[in-house]
């Protein structure tokens, strides 16, 4: 549940990822309730507290709303997104369901699939503030994100303390001395999914973001031009770290998420020392541990640290996260439905249940574990959080950009053809 | 098999096929013989024709069709691009290097697998002790799931902390750096390996059930001539069984050009994009990237490659055997 | 039959050293996988070389226990069962005249079938899914994913039936068409019993290859309806720190394949025989 935001791609699972965009469908039961009282809702809280939760939730709503009935459909998340995509295909979607926004949004709009919460839910959308800008497809708002979390560096205090650290690093100088100090003390510095591909983008997005201003990326979102040459130095900013050798051994192959000896499961078990990952990190290394605990009290966060000389806001992140997306033809109950679930009482019990990161102010301090507490404090300090780029491009222009990412990894590629791949590629959608 | 047979007839080819059936030089009760004939021949060959066209061929051509337009899973196919998809496939060099990848499964295939597979054969084909057992053993990973052998052999092959290295390293043997699925020069072979350990019961089996239709005989004259074993197995056995060893090389260089499940599971086609083939190349462009229109271009290139070796095949090799059975 | 010198056609010490050691490569991966099962993950991660110390029959024990494998298993048997049946009928159909008619077109409807050989399930595996689910109607259900599958291996069946009935001798035809017997009585009293070998080998075949299937139950099949080995991966993930237990799971369900097999291994062989001679 916690890894929602981005989708698992394990190389056993990655054939999963094959029902990302063929899915599968049960097409059989209609989606849309079709009439206007009922409202149907997928959502991939398939565990409790978060499942109970939601039934409460609706239960809550038809109550103050009578003769509304919500039918809820709770599914594993791969499911989920097989589901919809299924449901993309056939036109035949649920009335509420989960967006993660970006490219993959800004197609279903194009196919007239969303409907356009600008109007609707203005007051949700003026709360949620920046944070529903990955949402938001010329100007107009299509979903109400819930749940934003950004990435960063999740560590093992223990390990740093063993290696006599004494300061999370701030910027690249101080991680590179980071890194010197734990292979000084026999230890791996970092675990990457690059054999997913994303983990290892989230590195290149982190440099480019630290590298570009703010201008510079949300024009390429929308021009699709990557002449600045900040996109070259995001490359060669990653070339430095990638040739200190940082990563544990076979990184290339290793698989983000899946088993114990994957990226997360090697800082679980403690075999290398830090790892950039998503706010989902902690509640995947509970379930890569026999105690279900993770690192438990060894967890520690930092954000990515400044590049010196980048043009890029030091403060800003990059993140990700789902949102509740209301389908074109769903009753107007429905935009009733997904303004309630921003609402302060429900994102409180969201926050209180681990759910998630909450996106409405009122609900941070019932963010409990002290870690993602951290984590949020930053999130809400960013002057903006810049979507994940493969999400932010789509699919296709997002793919090419991974592999040549993945390629630098293995340096079979050049900071400049990460660019050119990437052009390529968005030079098609024009 | 209701379903099957209901299926309407005009999308059945052999339908037409078989109506087309020389018919100027019969007559009279030939005649309604014959009618009658193909009347059977239709009925015998619908079902399997029918349930042909509508699950492969259909959604075959619907591929090749998707290859002309760009199109991303949804909506209707409206952008037109004429051949754009397949000049982008062709000028792709992940692409290219996926075909070259397959070659060179196709050929390792045969060089190693094939007299791996008939030493094997012959060796089981000869009275030793658990005989039956022995053969019975060599065809256990063939029945095995992909996925299953796939899980099996990632656990195997972890860099570290995974069997092979464990035991490879307790008696000196070096390990490269970042394991053997994780270095980029080694993952291809790597790979082979497992689909030579995979695939070769199915040789195995092949060249076994061709062995057994060698006669007793043959060998016992040899024999008697004062021919060694091996003079015996080079000069008759091998020689025979020439047709069998023939239909599975036609069998493994197809398998070997579509090949895709074992890969996708133990690297999805990496590192660096060192073991993608064909098929991961498609599989990825389609479902990953959304774009259907390259992956349809890439299926179509696929069918055409494996179609024109099997057709130079059946030409420069199999036809001796087609031939004599005529 | 007379006794053969000592050393022909026999064993010498190298033969069963090869034998050993193909025994142990080929098994090895196998063993390892099954041994794992009766691991803690702390074994596992300790030594995973070696007799399991002590043997653990708790992962084993949570497989058998649990509800979703036998309801996998029953899906894995259900679309196996039907794949065969397909296959098989509309196979020997189709095989029959191709193989005891003259026609002019026989030989290009048997090609047919041999381009069908060429045609992987990957290239057509989108539009595959959207005829199965969105103009069928058979998404995530045992016909959806049978029927594809058996037209899948109806081109291999019919490559290996042909030969085999082309092979079984005119006479008792001729003979049952003196006694009046039409074309197709004599399909079903003459031909279908006498070609049971190799009707027991593609059947074999077909279930072995349906019951191993992945990327087609993958895309069409979801929650209850899942077969296997997508319950193996479902299993990977969901436990994903029990490598154990996926090692339990993965043994267990590999292991009605691998019987049906091996019990049939021999006919297997013997129905093959008439495919290869070709």
């Amino acid at each position: 549940m916690r890894r929602s935001g981005r989708a698992a791609l394990s190389v056993l699972c990655s054939s999963a990822v094959l029902l990302t965009a063929t899915a599968c469908g049960g097409d059989d039961t209609s989606a849309s309730g079709g009439d206007d009282n009922t409202i149907t809702w997928w959502h991939n809280s398939n565990n409790e507290p978060g499942r109970g939760y939601y039934e409460q939730v609706a239960e809550d709503f038809e109550a103050d709303n009578p003769g509304v009935q919500v039918e809820i459909e709770a599914m594993a998340h791969e499911d989920m997104v097989d589901r919809l995509e299924a449901a993309f295909q056939s036109g035949d979607l649920p009335d509420v369901y989960m967006e993660r926004g970006g490219g993959e949004l800004a197609d279903h709009v194009e196919a007239g699939l969303v409907r356009d919460l600008s109007e609707d839910a203005s007051e949700e959308i003026d709360m949620l503030g920046g944070n529903v800008a990955g949402w938001q497809v010329d100007g107009q708002t299509y979903a109400l994100p819930f749940s934003l979390g950004v990435v960063g560096f999740w560590y093992n205090t223990e390990l740093f303390e063993q290696a006599g650290i004494q300061e999370p690093p701030a910027t690249m100088e101080e991680l590179y001395t980071v890194i010197d100090q734990l292979k000084a003390a026999g230890i791996t510095p970092l675990s990457v999914g690059a054999g997913d591909k994303w983990p290892a983008a989230h590195y290149w997005y982190y440099t480019a973001l630290r590298s570009c201003g703010q201008d510079v990326l949300e024009d390429a979102v929308t021009s699709l031009e990557f002449t600045d040459p900040c996109f070259t130095q995001a490359g060669e900013e990653l070339q430095n770290l990638i040739e200190t050798e940082p990563f544990n051994p076979g990184f290339l192959t290793t698989p983000a998420q899946e088993g114990a000896t994957s990226a997360s499961g090697l800082l679980a078990t403690d075999q290398v020392a830090m790892e950039l990952a998503g706010h989902w990190e902690p509640g995947v290394m509970q379930g890569l541990t026999e105690d279900g605990e993770g690192l438990g009290d060894r967890t520690g966060w930092f954000p990515f640290p400044e590049i010196a000389g980048g043009e890029g806001d030091p403060e800003a992140q990059l993140g990700g996260g789902d949102a509740w997306a209301v389908s074109q033809d769903a009753p107007d109950s429905a935009v009733d439905f997904v303004t309630y679930l921003l609402s302060d009482d429900v994102q409180v019990g969201f926050a209180e249940n681990d759910m998630g990161l909450p996106t409405n102010p009122a609900a941070t301090d019932a963010v409990s574990d002290p870690a993602l507490a951290q984590l949020l404090e930053v999130r809400d300090a960013a002057p903006y959080i810049q979507l994940y780029f493969d999400t932010a491009f789509g699919a296709s222009v997002g793919g090419a950009m991974n592999d040549a990412i993945a390629l630098l990894f293995a340096d079979q590629a050049s900071p400049q053809d990460i660019v050119d791949d990437t052009q390529q590629a968005a030079d098609l959608e024009k | 098999m209701t379903h099957v047979t209901a299926a309407p007839a005009a999308t059945d080819p052999g339908a037409a096929v078989t109506r087309g059936a020389d018919a100027p030089r019969v007559t009279g009760r030939r005649r309604r013989e014959k009618r009658r004939q193909r009347l059977e021949i239709l009925l015998f060959v619908t079902p399997a024709l029918a349930l042909m066209a509508i699950f492969v061929v259909y959604p075959v051509y619907s591929a090749a069709r998707m290859s002309f337009y760009r199109w991303k899973g949804f909506g209707p196919m409206v952008d037109f691009v004429g051949l754009d998809n397949y000049a982008l496939v062709l000028s792709d060099d992940v692409f290219t290097d996926a075909v070259t990848h397959n070659f060179i499964i196709v050929f390792a295939s045969i060089l190693v697998q094939l007299p791996l597979g008939l030493a094997l054969a012959l060796l089981l084909n000869r009275r030793i002790r658990a005989r039956g057992l022995l053969r019975t053993i060599i065809f256990v990973p063939y029945v095995l799931a992909e996925v299953i052998a796939g899980v099996v052999w990632f656990q195997l092959l972890q860099p570290r902390s995974g069997l092979l290295e464990q035991m490879l390293s307790s008696v000196g043997i070096p390990v490269p750096e970042q394991g053997f699925l994780g270095t980029p020069d080694l993952a291809l072979t790597t790979v082979f390996v497992v689909l030579t350990w995979k695939y070769l019961g199915l040789a195995v089996l092949l060249f076994l059930a061709g062995l057994q239709g060698v006669p007793d005989e043959l060998h016992e004259a040899a024999q008697l001539d004062g021919a060694s074993w091996w003079q015996v197995q080079r000069r008759i056995s091998v020689p025979l069984i020439a047709p069998t060893i023939r239909t599975w090389v036609f069998l493994s260089m197809i398998g070997s050009l579509q090949l895709f499940d074992m890969v996708w599971i133990l690297t999805g086609g990496g590192p660096a994009n060192a073991t993608t083939t064909m098929a991961t190349y498609l599989v990825s462009q389609g479902t990953q990237r959304s774009n259907y229109g390259i992956a349809g271009a890439a299926s179509v290139v696929l069918f055409f490659i494996g179609f024109a070796m099997a057709v130079a095949y059946q030409f420069l090799v199999l036809r001796r055997d087609t031939k004599a059975d005529a | 039959m007379a006794r053969r010198s000592t050393t022909y056609g026999r064993g010498g010490p190298f033969v069963y050293l090869v034998a050993l050691a193909v025994v142990a490569v080929t098994l090895g991966p196998v063993l390892y996988g099954a041994l794992g099962g009766f691991r803690t993950n702390a074994q596992l991660a300790r030594d995973p070389a070696g007799l399991p110390d002590p043997w653990v029959f708790g992962n084993y024990g949570n497989v058998l226990g649990n509800e979703a494998f036998w309801r996998y298993a029953l899906n894995s048997t259900a679309i196996a069962v039907i794949t065969t049946a397909v296959a098989v009928l509309a196979g020997v159909m189709a095989a029959y005249p191709l193989a005891r008619y003259q026609f002019a077109l026989r030989e290009p409807l048997f090609l047919v079938f041999v381009l069908g050989l060429l045609f992987p399930a990957a290239v057509a595996i989108i539009p595959l899914f959207i005829l199965v689910t969105r103009d069928l109607q058979l998404g995530n259900s045992w016909w959806g994913v049978a029927l594809p599958q058996a037209a899948f291996a109806l081109p291999v069946t019919v490559v290996i039936l042909r030969p085999f009935l082309m092979a079984l001798p005119k006479e008792l035809e001729e003979a049952a068409m003196l006694d009046g017997a039409s074309r197709i009585g004599i399909f079903w009293r003459i031909a279908i019993p006498l070609s049971m070998p190799a009707l027991v080998t593609v059947g074999v075949l077909a279930f072995v290859t349906s019951w191993n299937a992945y990327l087609l139950p993958l895309l069409l099949l979801q929650g209850e309806m899942r077969t296997l080995p997508l319950g193996v991966a479902d299993f990977s993930t969901q436990y994903s720190a029990d490598t154990a237990g996926v090692l339990a799971f993965t043994t267990l369900a590999m292991i009605p394949a691998l019987i049906l097999f091996l019990a049939m291994q021999r006919r297997i062989v013997s129905g093959l025989q008439g495919a290869v001679k070709g």
